[in-house]
């Protein structure tokens, strides 16, 4: 998974990021998509939605079209200085810092929950969707938006190098992995040639069902 | 943070239960405080309105 398998330089890397993540990320994944992702997400007014990897708030000034309760959760305080610019610090959005493998939220606390632009700087992104199927109620939607496996050799070793990015095939072990049982993926591209991008969209089982590691929702941890 | 908001919040090691110690509030929200871990312990700041849930591990380094 290249160097962000570590931490500490991930978190360096996020801070840089934040700089220019808004001026680069109309090019892979602009408003158009977002908006068409959040057709598929079909969120309801006053569902609580869980934006994880928030970061300057470009998904979470969509998810606002849609619903009020949106809670939004980065680690890198850069980025989410960009967000506080945008919606107030303490405003219309619950921010939080914290860990996308590490949720800081008890079980089938959200409605939905939703993801994009953050998962390829997950160390270990089967443990972040375990994690995003646990807060999230059985039923629940949840959508995950990450770079698809570039096709150019060139890009690609470029891409292996910096950061995750994975196919179709890929994020189907991912999810199941994770335990989600329902789930399809889409790609998006601004216009030919230009990176992709793929959005998968995930049903959250129904109470009883296992993961991969064969722990039952009974013995989740929790509160409750 | 508004108090209420409280509910759904845990612990992100162990998923313990978390408990407000409040330095400062407003009229609405808590301001500066600290969410301890009834389980393990750990104390997660909330700084300027914002609660700080980032394992201790993370914590120090991303602050910076």
């Amino acid at each position: 998974m290249g160097v962000l398998e570590d931490k500490a330089r991930a978190r360096l890397f996020y801070k840089y990021l934040s700089r220019v993540y808004d001026t680069i990320n109309p090019f892979i994944w602009n408003e158009a998509m977002r908006d068409e992702a959040l057709e598929w997400f079909g969120i309801e007014a006053g569902d609580r939605v869980l934006d994880v990897g928030c970061g300057t708030g470009f998904a979470t000034e969509g998810l606002l079209a849609h619903t009020e309760e949106v809670w939004g959760l980065d680690q890198s305080a850069h980025q989410l200085e960009k967000a506080f610019e945008k919606f107030g610090k303490r405003d219309r959005v619950k921010f939080h810092r914290g860990d996308a493998e590490r949720l800081p939220f008890a079980d089938d606390s959200f409605d939905a929950y939703w993801s994009s632009g953050s998962i390829e700087y997950w160390p270990d992104p089967v443990a972040a969707l375990r994690e995003a199927r646990r807060v999230t109620k059985p039923g629940g939607s949840v959508l995950v938006v990450g770079p698809d496996y570039p096709t150019s050799t060139v890009f690609a070793k470029l891409a292996d190098a910096i950061m995750l990015f994975y196919d179709a095939e890929e994020a189907d072990r991912m999810f199941a992995e994770a335990g989600f049982e329902a789930f399809e993926h889409r790609i998006q591209q601004r216009a030919p040639g230009t990176p992709r991008a793929i959005t998968t969209i995930a049903r959250v089982p129904e109470a009883g069902g296992t993961d991969a590691e064969g722990r039952t929702d009974a013995s989740r941890t929790g509160p409750n | 943070m508004k108090e209420s908001l409280l509910d759904i919040l845990c612990c992100p090691l162990d998923k313990g239960e978390l408990e407000l110690e409040v330095i400062r509030e407003n009229d609405d929200e808590i301001l500066e405080g600290r969410l301890v871990c009834v389980e393990c312990g750990e104390e997660y700041p909330i700084e300027d309105g914002i609660p700080n849930l980032l394992p201790p591990d993370m914590r120090d380094e991303a602050a910076a």
